[in-house]
């Protein structure tokens, strides 16, 4: 007797967004089905990597600054690396130097900055500020007026920043990131608050909130879990963007990823581990749903690649 | 009914004789700008009379009763129009002999065609589509509507006071006093008396005094019979009864004659604790420190008499007439009011003392003007967060004997759940916190004379309409005032679904004060306060906690039993709201599930009436043991699930507003 498949179907559709412009255009999301269970549904665009590019690369490991050592002062040469060596799909850049509490360096040298990584690559970028309530209005809104044409993502927008960050996007025409903190009502209450101000849908990348291999990452993993299952399952117009997850900071920030043997002589060799701790977290974001993953070591991304090839 | 036509909308709504124009006006969903709550002052809420009953004889009044003629007809007195003014406000005699009126002082008397010039009107709003008739306002039950409620009850309380005749001793007949006492009652069907000791202290002095014909009281104690009380004479007719509800935040007392049932008065004020804590936790953590317990007992203690006293007087009773007091109240208030420790409520697994409460008597809890012998009966509870008063509304409402699966909702400072039948009930608990009785609101108050208790808002300019109790200068908002407010700052797009202000509207109305960002509903000048009656970003903070708490709470137990809310067929709502508790707007904000109307019934004060029925019949009170030990009890505390619904619920009207087709017409629309 032939062993007959189980299979789900689903009434709902992930939105396609567009990232970037004319020739460097990409898409991400679009699928029908949970990820890469390509037997139940269609799955258009793959997950893609956004590698990071800091201003600032304070407190950073030896190992994890190594394979940028030649450009790591200058992020227009970083992310230009990252685009013709690493082959990265986007760029994030990281304005963690305009964080009142550390260097609190202005917005328009965060603009500056912009304007210069744009300049260098062909790729779509994304723009994340530090994550400061009030900076970031301040940040996005300058860095959205000098990327005016070149369809970027900025972030976060969360629930006491939203109205000023997606007016910004909204009025440059750039893509908005909704992050909620690792909650499934906000997530959807963030993306209705975005779009009654007038932003499209199909503008809005939600960003769950990232935890790392562990720290909480069983937590976002399952948030995401279910808004990709509303959006598949009960056809959930407000929970249907394609999600981002920013895994490097995140990762390369645990006591793992950081610490040298002289510290931990039992954990083995600590740019291997470190590696594969982004690795490892960046696969299982993917598998719950991740649309685009923004990492930073390119040893990393490769095993990710080669995940992500062998599955699709 | 007369019926009153306001143009140019052409809505016409039937209302009570004598009913206000400008409350004629809110039921037809028409807006006309008023804020200084309908004395006049503002002179806002300008009509044109375009025709009115009477009218063809009759002829426009004017300030000067003179004049003026109208179809050549002379000219009638007020009374015989269809609408009367009792009084011109600000107008000027021009506009008066235009047919301007202010709607805020003028009744209808008979059938009227209004028109609401521009400056009034200011906005178009198509009219809120109610949910029928009954559902905008849900059936608000009367007495007897009640009293139909719990079918058979017939009056016959615990305490019963009952005239003797005791036989005169001889030497022939030498039996001893109560020997002789013991006779008479059983003649008059009293018989097996448990005899309180401190009744024979003084009983030869009290059968002598009037010849030997004494009233005896008596107490029915599950199967024992208890003589509690003599006293000289005839004094049958003063039998009197006090149920108590015990809330956190607010104190009800109501007078009863035993004999009849009736109530003969009431009182009631916020509850004096409230400044020890707002609310249970904070209590019982102020109830562990040095003699914390005797100041929280002594409170309430002192705060129930002075509000019996109340009614005593406004009825021209004695405090001494009073043989039964019947309270409810939550766990943690019965606890206090009975000076005994409510420790381990707070504390998982949450224990409370007792449940059951023995007949008490009042000296034993520092009360001590009430008649010699008298009870204090305390409607029993379930657990540590559903208490008495959850039991007492249970058997108000009459679900406990009802066929129909209901779901009764008791909104208070928590916020508590029953649902079930007669062959079933579970009941759960969760913190709504004192948001909807007025309290952690900056200008909140009880529902009492000048509380805002109804309100529109413009979606064109945001001006408001705003109607208090009895027609009186704002003074604060009370429970309903504040859903409606909530609702319609939402639909007129004041606030958005997260309850934060709009900063860039314009309009003077939203503004920045030293409470951060606020609505104007009364300024000053119209209001009975000196200062402007706003609702702040903080106390939508509130209210939203509040209802998402409710929500949550809801519907955390329909889905524990696998219930939808299209199943239950019967809505008992219950709570210290004002008369006008619009259902719609609770159902706009999502405190409610969007149910039907028809089905719902609001009860008023659930815990009044039950201990008011306990009171009377001593068969209710003992109901009241059934029905505690019949509820299963769902602690949310530890059901995930609860959490989740409730930060799913704290956006307006819910993160999923197809739950609410109403509402998400209503948005559409707006």
């Amino acid at each position: 007797m032939p062993v007959e498949t189980v299979k789900e179907t689903y009434t709902g559709k992930v939105r396609e967004v567009v990232l970037g412009s004319g020739e460097g255009e990409v898409k991400v999301g679009g699928q029908t089905t949970m990820p890469f269970y390509t037997f139940e549904g269609d799955m258009p665009n793959k997950p893609k990597i956004a590698m990071e590019v800091y201003d600032e690369t304070e407190e950073w490991s030896d190992w994890a600054k190594e394979p940028f050592a030649d450009v790591i002062d200058d992020p227009p040469s970083w992310a230009k690396k990252c685009q013709d060596t690493y082959k990265t799909d986007m760029v994030t850049l990281q304005l963690r130097s305009t964080d009142p509490n550390g260097s609190n360096t202005s917005a328009d040298d965060a603009a500056e900055t912009t304007k210069k990584v744009l300049d260098a690559i062909d790729i779509p970028l994304i723009v994340m500020g530090s994550g400061n309530i009030e900076k970031d209005q301040e940040v996005l809104k300058k860095v959205a007026e000098v990327a005016h044409g070149k369809n970027i993502a900025i972030g976060p927008a969360q629930e006491d920043n939203y109205k000023a960050i997606a007016a910004a996007a909204m009025a440059y025409n750039h893509k908005v990131i909704a992050q909620s903190p690792v909650d499934i009502n906000i997530a959807k209450q963030l993306n209705i608050l975005i779009t009654q101000l007038g932003v499209s849908a199909d503008n809005i990348i939600m960003d769950p909130t990232t935890g790392a291999l562990g720290y909480g990452l069983e937590y976002t993993y399952t948030i995401m879990e279910r808004l990709r299952l509303a959006a598949l399952q009960q056809n959930d117009d407000m929970t249907n963007m394609p999600i981002i997850c920013d895994l490097g900071l995140e990762t390369w920030k645990t006591k793992e990823a950081k610490v040298g043997v002289d510290e931990e002589p039992t954990w083995g060799d600590p740019k291997t581990r470190a590696i594969t701790w982004e690795a490892v977290t960046a696969n299982s974001l993917m598998m719950a749903g991740a649309d685009i993953l923004v990492m930073r070591h390119p040893e990393a991304i490769k095993l990710v690649r080669n995940i992500i090839d062998s599955l699709s | 009914m007369p019926k009153v036509t306001f143009l140019p909308d052409n809505i016409t709504v039937e209302v009570a004789q004598g009913e206000n124009l400008l409350r004629a006006a809110m039921a037809a969903e028409v807006h006309i700008s008023a804020t200084c709550g309908g004395r006049g002052v503002c002179g806002k809420c300008r009509v044109i009379v375009e025709d009115s009953e009477g009218w063809r004889e009759g002829g426009l009044p004017s300030r000067a009763n003179s004049k003026v003629e109208h179809d050549g007809n002379p000219q009638r007195q007020d009374p015989e129009l269809g609408l009367i003014s009792n009084s011109y406000g600000n107008l000027t005699e021009e506009e008066i002999q235009k047919g301007y009126r202010l709607a805020c002082l003028c009744t209808v008397e008979g059938d009227v065609t209004v028109r609401i010039p521009v400056e009034a009107r200011r906005g178009e709003r198509e009219v809120l589509e109610r949910l029928k008739e009954a559902a905008a306002y849900g059936v608000m039950l009367t007495e007897e509507d009640v009293a139909s409620l719990v079918k058979g009850v017939t009056v016959d309380p615990a305490v019963k006071k009952v005239y003797l005749e005791v036989a005169k001793p001889d030497l022939a007949n030498n039996a001893d006093d109560l020997t002789r006492l013991r006779q008479a009652a059983k003649a008059a069907g009293y018989k097996e008396l448990e005899v309180d000791f401190l009744t024979l202290t003084n009983l030869s002095e009290v059968l002598r005094e009037q010849d030997f014909k004494v009233t005896a009281t008596f107490l029915k104690d599950h199967h024992n019979l208890h003589l509690v009380r003599v006293e000289p004479g005839d004094t049958t007719k003063s039998n009197l009864g006090v149920a108590f509800d015990i809330g956190t935040t607010t104190l009800f007392v109501q007078l009863l004659d035993l004999n009849t049932g009736e109530a003969l008065s009431s009182a009631s004020d916020y509850n004096p604790q409230i400044s020890f804590g707002e609310d249970v936790i904070t209590r019982i953590i102020y109830s562990l420190k040095g003699d914390g317990l005797k100041k929280l007992q002594e409170t309430a203690t002192k705060a129930f008499m002075k509000l019996a006293t109340e009614a005593l007087e406004k009825a021209k009773r004695k405090s001494e007439e009073i043989s039964l007091v019947s309270a409810a109240g939550n766990t943690t208030m019965a606890h206090l009011f009975l000076g005994v420790s409510p420790k381990n409520i707070r504390q998982e697994p949450y224990i409370p003392v007792v449940t059951h409460w023995p007949h008490i008597r009042p000296q034993e809890i520092g009360i001590s003007n009430l008649a010699s012998g008298s009870q204090v009966f305390m409607v029993p509870g379930r657990a540590s967060y559903v208490g008495g008063d959850i039991t007492a509304g249970v058997l108000a409402s009459g679900m406990y004997n009802s066929d129909k699966l209901t779901l009764y909702i008791d909104v208070g400072t928590n916020g508590e759940i029953v649902l079930g039948n007669k062959e079933w009930l579970m009941t759960c608990a969760c913190s709504a916190g004192p948001a909807f009785e007025g309290g952690s609101i900056k200008h909140g108050m009880r529902a009492t004379i000048g509380a805002i208790e109804q309100v529109r808002i413009n979606w064109e300019d945001h001006e408001p309409m705003i109607l208090t109790i009895g027609n009186k200068p704002p003074a604060g908002l009370c429970g309903s005032g504040l859903i409606d407010s909530l609702a319609e700052l939402f639909l007129a797009k004041v606030i958005d679904p997260r309850g934060k202000f709009h900063k860039n509207l314009e309009t003077k109305r939203v503004r920045e004060g030293k409470s951060g960002w606020e609505y104007v509903l009364a300024e000053k000048e119209m209001a009975a306060t000196d200062y402007d009656i706003t609702i702040t970003e903080v106390d939508i903070d509130n209210l939203m906690r509040a209802k998402a708490a409710v929500y949550a709470g809801i519907t955390t137990l329909l889905d524990n039993v696998g219930v939808g809310v299209d199943q239950v067929e019967e809505f008992f709502i219950a709570g210290g709201f004002g008369h006008y508790l619009e259902l719609d707007k609770a159902i706009i904000i999502g405190m409610f599930p969007q149910i039907e109307g028809s089905k719902v019934k609001f009860l008023g004060n659930g815990s009044l009436m039950g201990a008011r029925l306990a009171a009377i019949s001593a068969e209710m009170a003992d109901i009241t043991h059934q029905i505690a030990n019949k509820m299963t009890y769902l602690e949310l505390s530890v059901d995930p699930a609860f959490m989740e619904r409730y930060t799913a619920a704290l956006f307006l009207p819910h993160t999923e507003v197809s739950r609410f087709p109403m509402v998400e017409k209503l948005m559409l629309q707006s």
